[in-house]
């Protein structure tokens, strides 16, 4: 057991990361917002604290807070222009807002540009990440059971609806939004202190599809379905490199059959069976 | 059964063999294991394939007594990292914890900056043949580099267009979202500067951009006699295409992203006389050379680029070092720091104290359909 | 130099235009936005370079080529949406749906032709340049210029003036309606499907020709810049993707002549940005399909 971890501990870190994203995403979904920027609230955060590692000496705690409360801000200052927006409309200009927040990084000196930013204390082991995936996990099972959480799904069902019951609808996203930037801002911390140097490309178009991919396989509404969802895919294309040449293909065609075959994701199959 | 559960303990099984797979068992006797990581597919698929295709001949060659490794086997383990950063620390992690001696790759410079202290604290030796950026070999005492940075070539590639042309003015176009051509442009930035040439423009591009004519255009505006072109040569070719049908009539230099027969085979007549600062030139005339091209374009159909020599390069030193008696990481770290004048297909090889490579540049330029030297 | 400068976001914006208008047929038929669109239009310009290469005319390479396409699309359509359809999916699966479809795709052309970038060659692509009123510009760009025009008032004629347009059109305003109308939902689904693919590989063709350059990885810039473009346009509307394309390729070309080549993109984005929040459905705000 401890031969397997020493051997895939990088592995397990990732998982846990990407769990965390996968959560943070889940929050926007399950209020309905189609805003994809998790990745670009992630880039902000993982700069944040790396800066602050390097060029502050601030210790791991105060890296992840300060990231996870800069993500949150520019999230609360992203809701305002975006708050008409709905569906595919919402989630273009997300994905716009994330291009300029990478295309900002590339360009700014402090952040190393496009060389990217090296030398960031390695002190995000496992334990910090899945600690605080816990923690998220367990603000997250509250969560359910209040009575956001009902304001929430109730934006997502009818949000015409909602509005005429007296949810401020309005609140709801800006609210889900910030709250969903704060997690990711707390796994972009730790993904900058788990990998000694970040580059903006980390944090652009494709990380934020692997994100979203977690979170539709996995279930939308569901928390432990985004996190088995995060498993899931991490682990794929380590499991598959035996098929060389064919692991692209294989690993599209595994995405492909998984949500045509259960496309309310693995947690509506495990619901289903109980 | 239910249909659905069939499928699942299906995906349960497929899982778990596969995890079998990857366990493995112990490695006895004279065998050296070296891990290679190199994206063979995913964005740098282009430059992973060719160091691929380099281990898989050095293999053959093992076997056919063609690289000489004094009699012990040399097991190169190739492993594709797909251009993802995450694959790259995953295998970095693996080849760290299972029995390699040394770990060879991988091949962009962003990827080795996240991997490469894993391997460094677990003192695994590691040997780069693509990583050009700065702050490499500086990441332990083990990491060694046998492709030449390209602060190593630029400056004597610009002073020859400079001894040759009577170049007085510069312009540079360079990708700003990638580590290597932005490295690019800061080092011939640097080199210009030295020489006394004026950079009267500079304009940027993205990676992945097929059009240029904004940015070629505001450059002819500004007459230069030099363009300096830092990209890979994807966006390279579209470059040089689209600045000849614009009618600017500057030479054209490049680092070492140009040194590929795609460059000549992609442009055509549009990229005669562009002067290329590079580790490799494919005709070059040190020993085993010529013999190794061949076998190459044999195996692959295609000869050999830059990526390929510097891979076959990095088999040779290992092969010289494994045949000096080195067999675990330790002693191959030091037969490398006392290596020198090992004949390579790159020329006489030798380790600077700084741990990067000590090996001839390769000045080029394109003389129809072939590199020629350019002096 | 201005004068170039609109010159050459004018070629430009005529790509950009044919691959929009593809992603917002599908917009507005089915309310999803496919993923798979630009690793479609890369297959389309591998497929006409195989076909140039193994001696066809170019002319006819391009018909076929477009015409395999169309057929990927239907493929695409049957096998990753109309499954989900029939379940009642929503919109979100159905885009998780077409990325892994796109990567299945970009898996097997890169297993055919390898990941190298390939070229059709100079015997192929005509490298003529000329001079008109100052401006320099290549035959070829003239020639893409018109066949995308073209291609664009071809469709124009088929969604106003057919019955399959107007099939799509009232399938798009009204799925529900339209059937009890007696529309074939499948089929029309089936042929929008393959427009849409045919336009958007007539653009990679295209692209590939006009930098006389094909690789697998030519979809992943233009895939983000199609999203822009039907934003600015307004989703569902075929003028307004032609607009926003122009509108947008202009737009690029002038912030790299007179602000910054590096925030060229950013640029592009936050334009697209402020329309949305003045206009959140788009300039041409239409949320339902119109002709062009």
């Amino acid at each position: 057991m401890l031969a397997f971890f020493a051997q895939h501990s990088k592995l397990v870190d990732q998982i846990g990361i990407n769990a965390l994203l996968a959560l943070s995403l889940s929050l926007s979904l399950r209020a309905g917002q189609l805003a994809l920027a998790q990745a670009a609230f992630m880039g902000i955060a993982a700069y944040v604290s790396a800066i602050g590692a390097v060029n502050a000496g601030w210790n791991l705690v105060e890296c992840a807070l300060a990231g996870a409360l800069a993500a949150g801000a520019v999230a609360l200052l992203l809701a305002l222009p975006i708050g008409r927006l709905r569906g595919v409309f919402l989630a273009i200009a997300t994905i716009g807002f994330g291009e300029i927040a990478r295309i900002v990084e590339v360009n700014a000196s402090i952040t190393g540009g496009a060389e990217g930013f090296s030398n960031i204390p390695n002190d995000a082991n496992t334990l910090w990440i899945y600690g605080t995936l816990a923690l998220t996990g367990t603000a997250l099972f509250f969560f359910n059971r209040s009575k956001f959480a009902l304001a929430a799904a109730a934006t997502r069902e009818d949000e015409n609806a909602a509005r005429g019951v007296g949810i401020d609808v309005a609140r709801v996203r800006m609210l889900t939004l910030a709250g969903g930037a704060v997690v990711a801002g707390l796994a972009g911390a730790l993904y900058a202190h788990a990998n000694f140097f970040i580059t903006p490309g980390d944090f652009g178009f494709p990380r934020m599809e692997q994100i979203l991919v977690y979170c539709v396989i996995g279930g939308v509404t569901s928390s432990l379905g985004a996190v088995a969802g995060a498993a899931l895919m991490t682990i794929l294309p380590e499991v598959v490199r035996f098929l060389q040449d064919y692991r692209e293909v294989t690993s599209g065609a595994i995405l492909l059959g998984i949500i045509l075959f259960a496309p309310d994701g693995i947690a509506a199959l495990w619901k289903r069976r109980s | 059964m239910h249909p659905r559960s069939v499928v699942m303990v299906g995906l349960v099984c497929l899982f778990g063999a596969s995890a079998a797979f990857a366990a493995g068992g112990p490695m006895a006797g004279k065998t050296v294991k070296v891990g290679v990581i190199a994206d063979v597919t995913g964005s740098a698929g282009a430059y992973g394939t060719a160091q691929k295709n380099a281990f898989d001949l050095a293999a053959d060659d093992l076997k056919a007594g063609l690289l000489d490794a004094g009699g012990a086997t040399v097991a190169f383990d190739v492993e594709d990292a797909a251009s993802d950063p995450a694959q790259v620390v995953n295998l970095t992690q693996k080849f760290s914890t299972d029995g390699s001696a040394l770990l060879i790759g991988p091949t962009l410079s962003s990827e080795a900056k996240k991997a490469d202290p894993i391997a460094v604290g677990a003192s695994l030796p590691i040997l780069a043949i693509s990583n050009t950026a700065q702050g490499i070999t500086t990441m332990g005492p083990c990491v060694y580099r046998d492709a030449l940075a390209e602060e190593q070539v630029v400056p004597e590639a610009v002073a020859r267009t400079k001894k040759n042309w009577n170049v007085k003015t510069a312009a540079i176009i360079y990708g700003d979202d990638d580590q290597f051509t932005k490295t690019d442009y800061l080092i011939f930035k640097d080199a210009l500067e030295r020489a006394g040439i004026t950079v009267v423009d500079t304009e940027t591009f993205h990676k992945g951009d097929v059009d240029f004519k904004a940015q070629l255009t505001k450059i002819e505006g500004a007459k230069p006699d030099l363009l300096v072109v830092g990209a890979l040569v994807q966006e390279a070719v579209k470059i040089i295409q689209q600045s000849n049908a614009l009618g600017l009539k500057a030479h054209v230099i490049g680092g070492n992203g140009l040194n590929s027969p795609q460059l000549f085979k992609l442009a055509g007549k549009d990229a005669e006389g562009v002067v290329v600062g590079a580790a490799y030139y494919v005709g070059n005339d040190y020993p085993g050379n010529k013999a190794f091209v061949e076998r190459y374009q044999k195996k692959f159909g295609i000869a050999p680029d830059q990526f390929a020599a510097q891979a076959y390069a990095a088999a040779q030193i290992v092969a010289h070092a494994v045949k000096g008696g080195a067999a675990n990481g330790a002693q191959i770290c030091s037969a490398f720091k006392s290596a020198s004048n090992i004949s390579t297909v790159l020329g006489p090889f030798g380790f600077e104290p700084s741990r990067d490579a000590h090996a001839p540049s390769a000045i080029l330029q394109v003389k129809g359909d072939r590199f020629a030297e350019f002096r | 130099m201005l004068l170039q400068q609109l010159a050459n976001g004018l070629f430009l914006g005529a790509v950009y235009a044919l691959f929009a208008i593809g992603y917002t047929l599908v917009f507005g038929v089915l309310d999803i936005l496919n993923l798979a669109h630009a690793a479609i239009f890369m297959a389309a310009a591998f497929t006409a370079l195989a076909f140039a290469g193994a001696g066809v005319p170019l002319p006819a390479a391009f018909v076929l080529a477009i015409g395999a396409a169309g057929l990927l699309g239907v493929l695409l359509d049957r096998v990753a949406f109309a499954p989900l359809r029939r379940r009642n999916a929503g919109t979100l699966v159905p885009l998780i749906s077409s990325i892994g479809a796109a990567i299945v795709i970009q898996g097997v052309v890169r297993g055919i032709f390898g990941p190298d970038e390939r070229r059709f060659g100079a015997s192929l692509v005509p490298a003529a340049t000329f001079h008109a009123g100052g401006l320099t510009f290549g035959t070829l760009d003239l020639t893409i210029l018109i066949v995308s025009l073209g291609l664009m008032l071809l469709l124009s004629f088929v969604m106003r003036r057919t019955a399959l347009g107007r099939n799509i059109r009232a399938v798009a305003e009204d799925r529900v309606a339209a059937a009890l109308l007696g529309i074939d939902l499948e089929r029309t689904i089936a042929l929008t499907f393959f427009i849409a693919s045919a336009l958007g590989g007539a653009a990679g063709i295209l692209v590939g020709l006009q930098y006389d350059s094909v690789s697998v990885d030519m979809g992943s810039r233009i895939e983000l810049k199609g999203l822009a473009i039907i934003i600015l346009g307004g989703m569902g509307s075929i003028t307004g993707a032609v607009i926003g394309a122009f509108l947008l390729a202009v737009v690029e070309t002038l912030s790299v002549a007179y602000i910054s080549s590096s925030y060229r993109d950013a640029i592009a984005f936050g334009v697209m940005f402020l329309i949305l929040v003045l206009r959140p459905t788009g300039l041409l705000g239409k949320r339902a399909l119109r002709a062009a």
